[in-house]
């Protein structure tokens, strides 16, 4: 080899030696690129057979009779005509299961809504504290009890409202409400300091003088795109 | 023409610089991995996630109250329902909000489903 070829051999090696030192340098550095993970667990009622959820609404004007069958729940307020709906979502059916030490961020209940009231009316959202079934439970066996407008409001978990009035949070018929937001109950059932009975909904002035129906699709419509629905997002390390 | 000595040794001067710089930043094997780094997150609050449906399938999935710090952040979506997986990835609007992700294959809905969300960066 002549020197000017070895010289250049040379010149090659170093060049390329240097390009790689940087490159093996660059390959060390660390970003402080922020990561945010985040899981979630979406519960929902379908197929019609999924022991998932559990829902079921009761009646006054039939108060022992059991409607854990129907296709449709209502939540009403009128003279002896209220109606009130039960659900519940087994969280030991989200795959992984949540950890008991997860930080619930953000849970909410979606019930697609076909029927709203000309008015705008609240609904509140009560935490079950005692078992019911979808098969058994009545208006006269439900966990409340059978007097209206019990629990007090100010007990609920949540409210939002719902009428086809302009202005009124939900007013559109056929869409899933928005605002039923459970994140403290959630927490409560995963960290094991509540037992998860559930909810109840009900209109929060019952007892109206003009009857006003609210009716949401139960999960007996095998319909996937209108089941009733908890969304639960957590993380694992907070 | 010969090539002078001197300009052999201004070649290797830099290779030997070279090995010298990469030595430096050689580490031992148990420091790797024996500290932690924090990892700083654009948001704690909770995220709306939508599954949205098309027949008996999530198609997309819609992640809202995305505030303005995650702006610019990729966000990968996961949902898997025990038999199938699918992904994808989306920007977030630079002052945040919400963003609808596309799944690379639709996930049938079923009683369950997880739905993983990453945002990295911004």
């Amino acid at each position: 080899m002549s020197r000017r070829a070895t010289g250049y051999a040379l010149a090659t090696l170093a060049v390329s030696m240097l390009l790689t030192s940087g490159a093996f340098a660059a390959g060390l550095s660390f970003s402080a690129q922020a990561l945010t993970p985040y899981r979630t667990c979406v519960l929902s009622g379908t197929p019609a057979t999924t022991t998932a959820v559990t829902d079921a609404s009761v009646r006054q004007g039939s108060a022992t009779s059991n409607f854990g069958t129907q296709t449709t729940n209502d939540v009403a307020s009128g003279a002896s005509a209220n109606r009130r709906l039960y659900l519940r979502f087994d969280l030991t059916q989200c795959s992984p299961a949540i950890a008991s030490s997860a930080v619930i961020r953000l849970a909410t209940l979606r019930m697609y809504v076909t029927v709203l009231p000309a008015a705008c009316r609240t609904v509140d959202i009560f935490r079950v504290t005692a078992t019911w079934t979808e098969a058994a439970i009545t208006w006269n066996n439900q966990p409340f009890g059978t007097t209206i407008n019990t629990p007090a409001s100010g007990s609920a978990t949540d409210t939002y409202n719902a009428g086809t009035p302009a202005g009124c949070e939900n007013l559109t018929a056929n869409s899933y409400v928005t605002g039923a937001v459970v994140t403290a109950d959630v927490g409560a059932f995963v960290a094991g300091t509540a037992t998860n009975f559930g909810w109840m909904l009900r209109d929060d002035v019952e007892g109206s003088s003009t009857l006003r129906t609210q009716t949401y699709t139960a999960k007996e419509l095998a319909t996937a795109n209108q089941a009733p629905q908890l969304v639960i997002t957590y993380v694992s390390v907070p | 023409m010969v090539r002078p000595r001197s300009t052999i040794l201004a070649i290797i001067a830099p290779l030997a610089a070279a090995t010298a710089f990469a030595a430096s930043l050689s580490f031992a094997p148990g420091s790797l991995g024996a500290d932690q780094e924090a990892v700083s997150r654009c948001t704690a609050a909770g995220l709306g996630v939508i599954q949205n449906v098309s027949g008996t399938t999530a198609i997309s999935v819609t992640v809202s109250s995305l505030p303005s710090a995650c702006g610019g952040a990729a966000l990968q979506v996961t949902v898997n329902n025990q038999v199938t997986s699918s992904s994808g990835s989306a920007t977030v609007p630079a002052g945040g909000g919400s963003v609808t992700v596309t799944l690379g294959v639709p996930v049938a809905i079923t009683a369950s489903e997880q739905v993983d969300l990453l945002l990295t960066g911004p």
